[in-house]
């Protein structure tokens, strides 16, 4: 390795000099090692966090200048499935992060029986979805409707969307846990997924406050 | 033949420069096109017939087929040229080398980003190419025209559609793009390189990859909006009682404010994420021959953080003229005109560092000089921009034309072209030509001021943008000859290409390849 001096601090680092292969698994002569992936996986879900909330962002800014543009914002009286299914998010949250932590203390069979749990719990959640959809429809509050049961709706899918990728990415955790190929040293996938489905769980808060309390 | 999903960086690299190769050829036959229709509108051409049966009968081009060539001839070249090129093409062949890493973070998320930016391209080719005719709304797809359907001209009912499918799968793998060259930066550098060690380019890449990862999902949160305005009869950016063509609209209560704001939000760090990169090439190579010692290295990283922070926030600049409140465009231009300081402390410290360096005049130093100079042209010029008075007079002129051309197209082509001949030895293990390189430096350096440089009189003159016909109007018959001068010299800087390409096809076609790289150099 060669080392850095202060002479070429701001210049060229040090170069490999034969050129290894650039991709895909199992070529990375020790280089980006089993602790540089795991960081990089956990900075990546972070950063497509950050991406995410801009998108959120972005939605909720439309929806608060939409309202005040006219005065023909009306409140969506929200389906009460829904308190329900913001119940089910955060104790599928809850089960997932005991599950991840039994992981760490390497109880993998205890680590099981919590992340399906958790996982069911997340499928859950969406189903209840669906059904606040159709309650609301059969109401008569459509896409096409009153701002706020369009943006109840662009909010809420958003949302789901978000959920169906992350319920995959529990999912498979679940069935490699389900074969035991997951223990104390093989855990990014845990650990980043719990991250994720947290992080959809706040952003459920988030929304759920912005149309029982203000829209 | 390399497997075209490959995970390895260096394939990647090459295919996001092929598809930028493929975009910058099509844009500049596009321009070419718009240049010849501008001046000599009533020429009857066979071809155009040929191409276009329906919106070129008799070989005379329609105002809309203009601007739907406007509208393809701005997207390729914003989207697939100036985003890929700079970002994706060479950051995905540097960047790792630099850091000292054997690969980027997610080698199999870098090869889907690329597949869905090849996507997106296919999506909007079929845009241009589906029934109806292309979309005529330009880049930027301003509602409510571009929001409510077929009723506001040809090429706005499905043509328009797959465009805005198309720029959402752009969003989407740039957004990809941005968490990997993120994540590479942060976790992937060699034990010991600190972030205030990293050569300038990979700060460049990096603060692009953080604004693509600010402003791309907004963009693609807009275009959803939007697509559901357009397919879902939602009202987001629609207003009420609005009318077109003796037909009501039934919309009602959205604001087409609303998609400026978003839409430029977006729209501005975007000319930052074209032009950061090729900051940091030009950087490099002004320094390469003497150990990379860079004078400033400090300021210069500084420099490049305070540009992408203010960025951030001057997307009201866009829309002085669309009704801003006064006291936020005083916001926005006081913020807008402060950018000058750290794009002046950039130019000086380039300055310094070529004085300091003295550095051989090969064609990649020449067109990162050329660079300099285009970028202190075409950001002067924003300075006028920048103030609303002004800019209520040359907002909808050749001088913002002339302005965006300059600063964001030919400077960042600039860039590209340093970096090209820079690291093509990186990329396929041969040199190009170095006196072919000079003669397509010089020649493209003189025709792109003579291109671009006019076009500031005629804004000066008020000669609107966006017009089809500058003929049949009296008030611009004077400004004809020099409209004429501008397409003359456009041809003849197109033309001046050419010898670029045979540059490259020859190098490829008869050199052979080396079996090692020297890595010090790159």
């Amino acid at each position: 390795m060669p080392t850095l001096t202060q002479s070429n601090i701001g210049g060229p680092p040090p170069t490999i000099p034969d050129l290894p292969p650039g991709g895909g698994g199992g070529d990375d002569r020790g280089r980006n090692d089993r602790h540089n992936q795991r960081n990089a996986s956990i900075t990546g879900i972070l950063v497509l966090m950050c991406a995410s909330i801009m998108t959120f962002a972005a939605l909720v800014s439309a929806m608060m200048v939409r309202r005040g543009l006219n005065n023909d914002w009306h409140k969506l009286p929200l389906p009460q499935i829904l308190y329900w299914n913001t119940g089910i998010l955060v104790l599928s949250s809850i089960a997932l992060d005991v599950a991840r932590r039994q992981l760490k203390r390497n109880k993998r069979q205890l680590f099981n029986w919590l992340w399906t749990a958790g996982t069911l719990m997340g499928a859950w959640f969406l189903v209840g979805q669906i059904i606040a959809w159709e309650q609301l429809a059969s109401r008569g509050f459509f896409l096409q409707g009153n701002p706020s049961s369009a943006f109840f709706y662009v909010l809420t899918w958003a949302h789901a969307a978000h959920v169906v990728g992350a319920l995959f990415a529990v999912s498979y955790v679940e069935f490699r846990a389900l074969r035991f190929e997951l223990g104390l040293n093989r855990r990014t996938w845990v650990d980043v997924s719990a991250l994720f489905w947290h992080f959809l769980d706040v952003l459920w808060l988030g929304i759920m406050g912005l149309f029982v309390y203000w829209a | 033949m390399a497997n075209p999903f490959s995970t390895d960086h260096r394939v990647i690299a090459k295919q996001y420069f092929a598809l930028s190769l493929t975009s910058v050829i099509a844009g500049v036959l596009l321009s070419l096109l718009m240049r010849y229709h501008l001046v000599y509108p009533q020429s009857q051409v066979k071809w155009f017939e040929a191409l276009w049966p329906i919106s070129a009968q008799g070989g005379i081009m329609t105002p809309e087929l203009y601007l739907s060539l406007l509208t393809l001839h701005g997207t390729l070249m914003v989207f697939f040229v100036l985003t890929l090129a700079p970002l994706n093409a060479f950051g995905n062949l540097v960047l790792p080398h630099q850091l000292g890493a054997s690969r980027m973070a997610f080698p199999r998320l870098n090869m889907l980003s690329f597949w869905i930016a090849l996507l997106s391209f296919l999506l909007l080719i079929a845009s241009f190419v589906s029934l109806g005719g292309g979309p005529l709304s330009g880049w930027t797809a301003y509602p409510p025209l571009s929001a409510v359907g077929a009723i506001a001209g040809p090429g706005e009912g499905r043509g328009q559609t797959l465009w805005f499918f198309s720029i959402a799968a752009f969003s989407l793998s740039s957004t990809l793009t941005a968490i990997n060259f993120i994540a590479t930066v942060i976790d992937c550098r060699a034990p010991g390189l600190r972030l205030m060690q990293m050569p300038l380019t990979c700060w460049n890449w990096f603060v692009a990859a953080i604004l693509s990862l600010l402003s791309f999902p907004v963009l693609l949160a807009a275009g959803l909006l939007i697509l559901l305005d357009r397919l879902a009869g939602t009202s987001f950016f629609v207003p009420a009682g609005l009318q077109i063509a003796d037909q009501q609209i039934l919309h009602s209560g959205g604001s087409p404010l609303l998609w400026q704001h978003l839409f430029w939000f977006f729209g501005h760090p975007e000319v930052y994420i074209a032009i950061l990169p090729a900051m940091g090439v030009v950087s490099v190579i002004l320094s390469r021959d003497r150990e990379g010692v860079i004078f400033g290295y400090r300021a210069m990283v500084a420099s490049t953080i305070a540009i992408a922070f203010l960025g951030l926030l001057v997307w009201g600049h866009h829309m002085f003229i669309s009704g801003l409140n006064p006291y936020s465009a005083i916001a926005f231009s006081f913020l807008t005109m402060s950018i000058a300081i750290p794009a002046a402390v950039k130019t000086l410290t380039w300055i310094a560092t070529a004085w300091m360096q003295k550095p051989e005049f090969t064609t990649a130093t020449l067109f990162a000089l050329g660079f300099v100079s285009i970028f202190v042209t075409g950001g002067l010029s924003g300075l006028f921009l920048a103030q609303p008075q002004l800019d209520a007079y040359f907002h909808d002129t050749y001088f913002v034309v002339a302005h965006f051309h300059l600063i964001m197209g030919i400077a960042a082509l600039f860039g590209i072209f340093a970096g090209t001949f820079h690291w093509f030895p990186l990329m396929f293990g041969r040199t190009l030509n170095e006196p072919l390189g000079k003669l397509h430096f010089y020649l493209t350096f003189v025709f792109a001021y003579a291109t671009f440089l006019p076009m500031h009189f005629a804004g000066f003159a008020g000669n609107p943008r966006r017009y089809a016909d500058f003929t049949t109007f009296d008030f611009l018959a004077p400004l004809l000859p020099l409209q004429k001068w501008i397409t003359h010299s456009a041809f003849t800087l197109a033309a001046v290409q050419l010898i670029f390409l045979w540059n490259l096809v020859h190098t490829l076609v008869t050199q052979p390849k080396r079996s090692a790289v020297v890595m010090e150099r790159y």
